[in-house]
C-alpha cells in the first residue's frame, strides 16, 4: 500500500509539473488542433449531411395519386419543395409524370426520375432515397388493401388503419452507414501522432533531466525501491498520453462532433498504445544523455510512425505494399483498430488482434525500458 | 514496524553505535574508490569527512544512500543492517551534492512532495515543512518557484529536504559547494544545531575551515581510506610540536626534494613539495637558516618564507602529501 502511494505520488508530481509548464497546452492541445483542422478540412469531402434533406417535386400528375404519394413522403427530416416547371437549380428533384395516377389505376409499371446535383450531400441523398422507398412501399401496400376505393375517406373513418403499414430500414452488419469524414479520421489520427510526439519528447527529456540533476537518485534515498521508481515514471508517462488523448477527444466531441464509434473500446486501444509509447519514452530517456538527441529522435519516430501508420491519411487508401510496411508502426495498429470501431462497426473481436500486437509491444518495451532504466550516469 | 521497535530498543539498551561501518570496499573497474573503510558514529556527533576530490567521499555517501551497490563490507544503522529493510531509510536523511529537487515547484511544494515519500503523517507534514523553511530562512519565499532562487537559497532548500522527516542520521555531501559566505555560515550553523539536538551528522567537504568550526570529530580520508580521525586537537598533535615553514620561490619540485633529502635527522620534515611551493615541518627554528643555505647553494631561488603554527591543513599535508586544493 505504501509502495503504491509512493508510486502515485511521484507520477502525480510529474503530471503536475507537466501541466504547470506554460508551453504544455500549446503542444498538447493548440498545436494538435491546428493539425486536426488542417487534415480534417483537407479530407473533409461531402460527408456532412444538413439537418434537413431537401427534395424538390415537380408534380405533373393529372390524377389524385400524385398528391397522395407526396403526403407519404413528408417527414420531419425532409424539406419538400414544389415546382411548376423543372428548376435550373436543385439538390434533388423527383418528377411525377402526368400519367402517374393513370398508370397506378391501370396497374402498369412506371419509372420515376430522381435527379441529384453532383456535389450535393451524399448522406442527405441517402435519407431522401430511403424516404422515397418507404413512401412507395406504403402506397403500394394501401393499394393492395383498398383497391380503387377512396382511400382518404376510408382512412378518415378508420384511423386504426392509417399506419397499418410501417416500413423500417435496417442495415446488414458491417454496412458503412456513415461516410468517413475528415474530422472523424483526423482527430484520432492526430491524437495518436501527438501522443507519440509529446510522450516521447516530454517523457524522455524529463527522465534524462531527472537523472542528470540527481533527482532520481534522491528519490531512492527514500524507502522507495528502484522497481517502484521505474513503475512511477512509466505510469506518469502513460497518464501524460491518456490526458492528451482525453483532451483532444473532448475538444473533438464539442467542436467537431467527433464520433469514435465504440467509446470504451476506442479508449482501450488508446490506453494500450499510450502504454507502449510511455515505455519507449523511458527507454529513450535512459539511453540518451542530451535533450537535442531525444527531441530529434522523438520527432523522427513520431512522424515516420504517424505517416506509415495512417495518422495523416486513411491507411485504406494507400497501396498494399505501403500498408504492409506500415505494420512496423505502432500507430498502424492503433489507427486500424480505431477505423474498425468507427467506420466498420467493429467489436472487441475485430480489434483483438490490434490490441494483442499493441499489448505485446508495450510488454517488450516495458521490459527493455526497465532493464535499461538508469538512476545515475 | 521497524522504526518503533528501534525506538523501544534505543530507550532501554543503547548497546550499539548509531552507525557502524566495517571494511566497506568498492571498486569501479581498476579504481579502488573505498578500501576497507571503517567508521563509527554516535548519536549527536557531527563528523566532518575531509578529503580531496576522488578520496571516496561521494562513493561512501552513495553506498549509504543505497544508490551504489556491488560493494563488500557491512553497514549497521541503529543496530540493524542498513540494507535489510527499506523502512530504515525513514530514519536517514541525505543531502546530495546535486541540487536535486524540482525547480518548477515552489519551496513549500517541494518539501511536501519529498516529505510525502518518507512516512511523515499527512497532518504533520505541512507543519514540519513550515518549521524547516523557517529554520533555513526561506519562509518569506516559500511560494516562489525555486528556479528564481539564488544558489545559496537552493542549497538551503536542498538541506531542508534532507531534514524534513527528522532523521536520526543526516548525511551531507559537500553541502556548501558554490555558495556565498552568508549562505555557507547559515548551513554550517544549521548543521551544528541539528547535531546539538541529537541527530548524528556526517558531512563531507574539502573545506578545512568548515570542519574546524563545525565538527565534534574530524576524519581525514584519501584513496578510499581513513588516514586519521579525532578531535581537532588530537589531529594537530599528529604533527608534533613542530613549526610549519612554507617556502615560495622559483624552483622545480624535484630539485627542492633532492636538496633537502638527508635533513630528516635534523628535525626537518618535508611535508609537501610542488614546483615553486614547498612545506616543511621544523622542530627547531634554528634549522631554517641551514636549510636556506642549502637551497641557495643549489641556486634554487626563494622569494618568500612564512613560519606558521600547525593547523588542520598541516595535518592533511602530512597525511596525504598533497594540499586539499590539489
Amino acid at each position: 500500500m505504501r509502495r503504491l502511494k509512493r508510486i502515485l505520488r511521484i507520477a502525480g508530481n510529474d503530471i503536475r509539473i507537466m501541466v504547470k509548464d506554460k508551453v504544455f497546452f500549446f503542444w498538447t492541445l493548440a498545436f494538435p488542433i491546428l493539425f486536426i483542422l488542417l487534415f480534417g478540412y483537407l479530407y473533409k469531402g461531402g460527408e456532412t449531411a444538413p439537418p434537413s434533406a431537401e427534395l424538390t417535386v415537380l408534380n405533373q400528375d393529372e390524377g389524385r395519386w400524385g398528391a397522395y404519394f407526396l403526403e407519404k413522403i413528408k417527414s420531419p427530416g425532409i424539406v419538400l419543395k414544389t415546382a411548376g416547371t423543372e428548376p435550373a437549380e436543385y439538390n434533388r428533384l423527383i418528377i411525377l409524370p402526368p400519367d402517374f395516377s393513370e398508370k397506378i389505376e391501370a396497374r402498369k409499371d412506371q419509372a420515376l426520375a430522381l435527379k441529384k446535383r453532383e456535389d450535393a450531400s451524399a448522406a442527405a441523398a441517402a435519407r431522401v432515397e430511403i424516404r422515397l422507398y418507404q413512401a412507395i412501399a406504403r402506397l403500394l401496400s394501401e393499394l393492395v388493401l383498398y383497391g380503387d376505393g377512396d382511400l382518404t375517406k376510408f382512412l378518415d373513418g378508420h384511423a386504426e388503419f392509417r399506419d397499418l403499414v410501417t416500413v423500417k430500414t435496417r442495415y446488414p452488419a458491417k454496412t458503412i452507414t456513415v461516410v468517413p469524414g475528415g474530422m472523424d479520421h483526423a482527430i484520432p489520427g492526430i491524437t495518436v501522432q501527438f501522443i507519440m510526439m509529446m510522450v516521447l519528447i516530454y517523457g524522455g527529456v524529463t527522465v534524462m533531466e531527472d537523472r542528470k540533476k540527481g533527482v532520481l537518485s534522491r528519490l531512492l534515498f527514500s524507502p522507495l525501491s528502484p522497481g517502484a521508481l521505474y513503475q512511477a515514471k512509466l505510469l506518469a508517462r502513460w497518464l501524460m498520453g491518456m490526458l492528451q488523448a482525453l483532451m483532444l477527444f473532448v475538444v473533438g466531441k464539442i467542436f467537431f462532433r467527433l464520433n469514435l464509434g465504440d467509446v470504451p473500446l476506442s479508449l482501450l486501444v488508446i490506453a494500450v498504445f499510450a502504454l507502449a509509447t510511455a515505455a519507449l519514452s523511458v527507454f529513450i530517456g535512459s539511453l540518451m544523455g542530451k535533450e537535442d538527441m531525444i527531441i530529434g529522435l522523438s520527432i523522427l519516430l513520431a512522424n515516420v510512425f504517424a505517416g506509415l501508420g495512417g495518422c495523416w491519411w486513411p491507411i485504406e487508401v494507400v497501396p498494399p505494399a505501403v500498408r504492409t510496411m506500415g505494420m512496423i508502426s505502432p500507430a498502424y495498429w492503433a489507427m486500424d483498430a480505431l477505423h474498425k470501431l468507427r467506420f466498420f462497426q467493429g467489436d472487441f473481436a475485430a480489434v483483438a488482434p490490434n490490441l494483442g500486437v499493441l499489448l505485446a509491444l508495450a510488454v517488450v518495451l516495458s521490459i527493455l525500458a526497465g532493464r535499461f532504466f538508469k538512476i545515475r550516469d | 514496524m521497524l522504526p518503533g521497535r528501534i525506538l523501544w530498543y534505543d530507550a532501554f539498551t543503547k548497546e550499539w553505535n548509531m552507525l557502524e561501518i566495517k571494511n566497506l570496499t568498492k571498486s569501479y573497474g581498476d579504481l579502488l574508490a573505498l578500501d576497507h573503510f571503517s567508521l563509527t558514529l554516535e548519536k549527536g556527533e557531527v563528523l566532518g569527512l575531509l578529503g580531496p576530490n576522488g578520496a571516496g567521499k561521494t562513493t561512501l555517501i552513495s553506498i549509504l544512500a543505497g544508490t551504489v551497490r556491488d560493494f563488500t563490507g557491512s553497514v549497521r544503522f541503529l543496530g540493524h543492517d542498513l540494507f535489510s529493510d527499506r523502512n530504515l531509510k525513514n530514519r536517514l536523511g541525505i543531502v546530495p551534492q546535486d541540487m536535486a529537487f524540482y525547480e518548477e515547484l515552489n519551496a513549500m511544494d517541494n518539501l511536501l512532495f519529498w516529505g510525502g515519500l518518507y512516512d511523515v503523517p499527512r497532518d504533520a507534514l505541512k507543519k514540519r515543512a513550515a518549521e524547516i523553511l523557517e529554520r533555513v530562512e526561506l519562509s518569506g519565499r516559500m511560494k516562489e518557484p525555486v528556479k528564481n532562487f539564488s544558489g545559496g537559497m537552493k542549497r538551503r532548500l536542498n538541506t531542508a529536504i534532507g531534514l524534513l522527516h527528522r532523521p536520526d542520521l543526516l548525511l551531507l555531501d559537500e553541502p556548501t559547494v558554490g555558495i556565498d559566505v552568508q549562505a555557507k555560515v547559515s548551513i554550517l550553523d544549521l548543521i551544528r544545531k541539528v547535531g546539538a539536538e541529537g541527530t548524528g551528522v556526517i558531512f563531507t567537504t574539502h573545506q578545512l575551515a568548515e570542519v574546524e568550526n563545525t565538527c565534534s570529530r574530524i576524519a581525514i580520508m584519501d584513496c578510499g581510506r581513513i588516514l586519521a580521525q579525532g578531535t581537532m586537537e588530537e589531529l594537530i598533535r599528529l604533527v608534533g610540536e613542530k613549526d610549519i615553514v612554507e617556502i615560495t620561490g622559483n624552483f622545480p619540485a624535484a630539485s627542492f626534494t633532492e636538496a633537502l633529502q638527508d635533513l630528516d635527522g635534523n628535525g626537518i620534515e618535508l611535508l609537501s613539495a610542488a614546483d615553486n611551493l614547498a612545506t616543511l615541518a621544523v622542530a627547531d627554528t634554528e634549522q631554517i637558516p641551514k636549510t636556506m643555505d642549502r637551497l641557495f647553494r643549489r641556486k634554487l631561488a626563494v622569494t618568500d618564507l612564512k613560519i606558521k603554527t600547525p593547523s588542520l591543513e598541516t595535518v592533511f599535508l602530512k597525511l596525504t602529501g598533497r594540499s586539499l586544493r590539489d
